[in-house]
């Protein structure tokens, strides 16, 4: 007896365990290619989209929890609400739900781009094609390289242009007056300043060696096209060795770097670090006005160039509310919400929209639009500009800046 | 009937404590060897080799698990001096309120707190600078992000002191350990042994499972070696979720061969260390 019921249990909990297997593929509904967009507007009232976003910049998450939150409550009656996890959180949320058989999604909506769409691709995580049924993707600048191409993948419509942004070193002009412009300035820097520069281990760290690796492949360009795994290593083994002998002179010794941008943020308001980076090319005139930063603070790109990509809005396959996450996407890139986010006071984040495509009044207000004061305009970084390459790299480096660069042994000086 | 009540009373146990345990630790076996998984590719002992042979693993364990017996020693050496030298200012006034107060900090708000004070731009860096003691921000002792874990050390310890205090002031109680001290010493007992010989053994004996269990939670800690931490070497359960949110979807196993061996290593410690010396039946 004893025996019979210890063999049910263990057949039950067998049972339980492989049952975990058939999690479903693609599971949730979609939107019928029949309905209009009226009807689409219609069936996504009174419903309500978890947008799962980074939420590390408190200007950005004021940006959508003050302007298009109540805007898409007054205008389409969708309740808005957000949830904090960028790339790799945002795949394992997924992954995870979709190996558990969930039928429906937790998020309605993600802010992604690059790696984060590989893997959700790679794992059927995307709802789509969608984006080609928003009304104002009719404005979307598609010719445009950097938009158009998310880490050199064609979007599919699987994932809507947001915005663009350009990487940024920020630095102090009274503590730097002539900052690195070529990797041997920066390593003739970095050995005269010891203890004042390092590179945050997520990712704008990695941004960053993706502009250094093609450094060391000879142009701006020579990363593009597929991932290649000999010039990946024959390009990485030159850069591991650069970093790694410049490591003694890095923050901490280079036996430590910083888990993300806001601890390098602070370090950098401190005095502690003389640079700083950041993925958001209006950071500095953000910091500035918010006090973060002082006055003095600027941002540049050296000469070797800095990544510029695009990012992105994709519907989890399982969402409920895809209907209703459409709406909000659309809203999101229209030219008012457009305008409004690409003010340096409010964010400063590029726009994806196509001006010559605009009604002539948004393109006046477009261009009527106050720039940045301390950042260096867009048309001026746009020269310096890379291309992303394949997102192999970018998992890569994730990997390997780890194994080749973290765990190695600091050398001695 | 009785037998019956019993026999369903224990179902019900079973199936509310045991049953979530063996599922967890039954899936994260059968991710572990590629059986489930939304990327499985069917049964593989590569990633349990991996994850074995690479150093990183088992210098994370050796870290984890030294950081947390230092802190332990600390904090319980600590806690012992203090209950034999001052258990009564515990016992009323002040002390005996702001005793409480360290227990009802949440992990996250000790971390920053470490932080705001230890870290190389934090508070006792900037008396030190403006003392003359150093000359620049950059001469103070590295506490945060140090290879020592110092932060990690000094963190689990503010934190353990005062629950040690508690418990052993607790343990000196239930003990009756002053009247068992002033026995031994009519019996002819010196103050000293008295001290070592009675005291310090009955409290750390009745104290056992109590410490061993707060030891594996120091080990298991998560926020504070993420916050205050270094990314190399990690503590476990840092590493483990560090795997589970990589980018190379097709590494996950790893994170779960992490999570059963670290479990396994507390079924282990939690036999072994429980087991009372003078019971040794006891589980």
């Amino acid at each position: 007896m004893k025996n019979f019921t210890y063999t049910l249990f263990v057949c039950f909990c067998t049972w339980l365990l492989f049952g975990c297997q058939t999690a479903s593929k693609n599971p949730g509904s979609s939107v019928s290619d029949s309905l209009s967009w009226e009807e689409i507007e219609a069936a996504a009232k009174g419903s309500t989209v978890h947008l799962m976003m980074w939420q590390g910049d408190p200007q950005i998450n004021a940006y959508i929890n003050e302007f298009v939150a109540p805007q898409v409550k007054a205008r389409y009656d969708i309740e808005l609400k957000t949830a904090n996890g960028q790339g790799n959180v945002i795949v394992s949320a997924l992954l995870a739900e979709m190996e558990a058989g969930k039928s429906s999604s937790e998020l309605d909506l993600v802010w992604i781009n690059g790696e984060t769409f590989f893997q959700l691709r790679q794992i059927n995580g995307l709802y789509g094609p969608w984006t080609g049924r928003l009304p104002n993707a009719a404005y979307l600048d598609l010719d445009n390289p950097f938009i158009r191409y998310d880490f050199q993948q064609e979007t599919d419509g699987y994932e809507c242009p947001w915005g663009t942004v350009q990487q940024l070193l920020i630095y102090d002009s009274l503590r730097t007056p002539a900052p690195p412009r070529t990797r041997q300035e920066l390593e003739a820097w970095v050995k005269a300043h010891p203890g004042k520069f390092t590179i945050p281990n997520e990712f704008t760290g990695m941004s960053s060696l993706k502009a250094l690796l093609a450094d060391f492949g000879g142009g701006r360009e020579s990363l593009n096209g597929p991932f290649s795994e000999e010039k990946y290593i024959r390009l990485s083994t030159d850069m591991w060795a650069f970093l790694n002998q410049l490591r003694p002179y890095f923050w901490q010794k280079g036996e430590t770097f910083p888990a993300g941008v806001a601890p390098m943020h602070q370090m950098f308001a401190s005095g502690e670090l003389d640079f700083t980076l950041s993925m958001n090319d209006c950071e500095v005139d953000n910091k500035i006005r918010q006090g973060v930063f002082p006055a003095s603070a600027r941002a540049y790109v050296p000469d070797f160039g800095s990544i510029r990509n695009a990012h992105y809005l994709g519907i989890p396959a399982a969402s409920a509310n895809k209907a209703a996450a459409m709406v909000v996407a659309n809203f999101m890139i229209s030219p008012e919400a457009q305008l409004q986010k690409r003010n340096p006071e409010v964010w400063g984040d590029g726009t994806i929209l196509n001006m010559e495509a605009l009604p002539a009044d948004w393109q006046e207000k477009f261009s009527n639009q106050p720039g940045r004061k301390f950042a260096p305009e867009k048309s001026q970084l746009l020269p310096r500009a890379i291309q992303e390459p394949a997102p192999e790299y970018m998992i890569r480096l994730y990997e390997d800046f780890r194994t080749h660069v973290i765990e190695t042994p600091v050398p001695s000086l | 009937m009785k037998k019956r009540t019993l026999t369903a009373g224990l179902a019900f146990f079973l199936c509310w404590t045991a049953l979530p345990l063996i599922l967890g630790v039954g899936y994260a076996l059968l991710y572990s060897v590629g059986l489930v998984g939304l990327l499985s590719e069917g049964f593989t002992l590569v990633y349990w080799q991996r994850v074995l042979t690479h150093a990183e693993f088992w210098v994370d364990l050796g870290y984890s698990l030294s950081l947390a017996a230092g802190a332990m020693l600390l904090a319980t050496g600590i806690a012992l001096r203090l209950v034999l030298k001052h258990r009564h200012s515990f016992k009323q006034g002040l002390l005996s309120y702001l005793i409480y107060l360290p227990l009802a900090f949440p992990a996250v708000v000790a971390a920053f707190l470490t932080f705001q004070l230890l870290g190389p731009r934090g508070f006792f860096s900037r008396i030190a600078l403006s003392a003359g003691l150093i000359a620049t921000p950059e001469q103070f002792p590295a506490m945060i992000h140090d290879s020592w874990g110092t932060g990690i050390l000094l963190t689990h310890m503010a934190m353990a002191v005062p629950f040690l205090v508690l418990l052993f002031i607790h343990t000196w109680e239930n003990e009756r350990l002053d009247e068992l001290g002033q026995l031994a010493q009519t019996l002819g007992a010196a103050r000293r042994s008295r001290t070592w010989r009675v005291e310090v053994p009955v409290l750390i004996r009745s104290s056992r499972p109590t410490l061993v269990l707060y030891f594996l939670f120091v080990v298991g800690s998560y926020e504070i070696p993420l916050l205050i931490g270094r990314e190399s070497p990690q503590m476990v359960s840092v590493l483990a979720i560090r795997k589970l949110q990589q980018y190379d979807l097709t590494a996950r196993p790893e994170a779960y061969i992490v999570v059963l061996i670290y479990l396994l290593l507390v079924a282990v410690l939690l036999r072994t260390l429980l087991v009372s010396p003078t019971n040794p039946k006891q589980p």
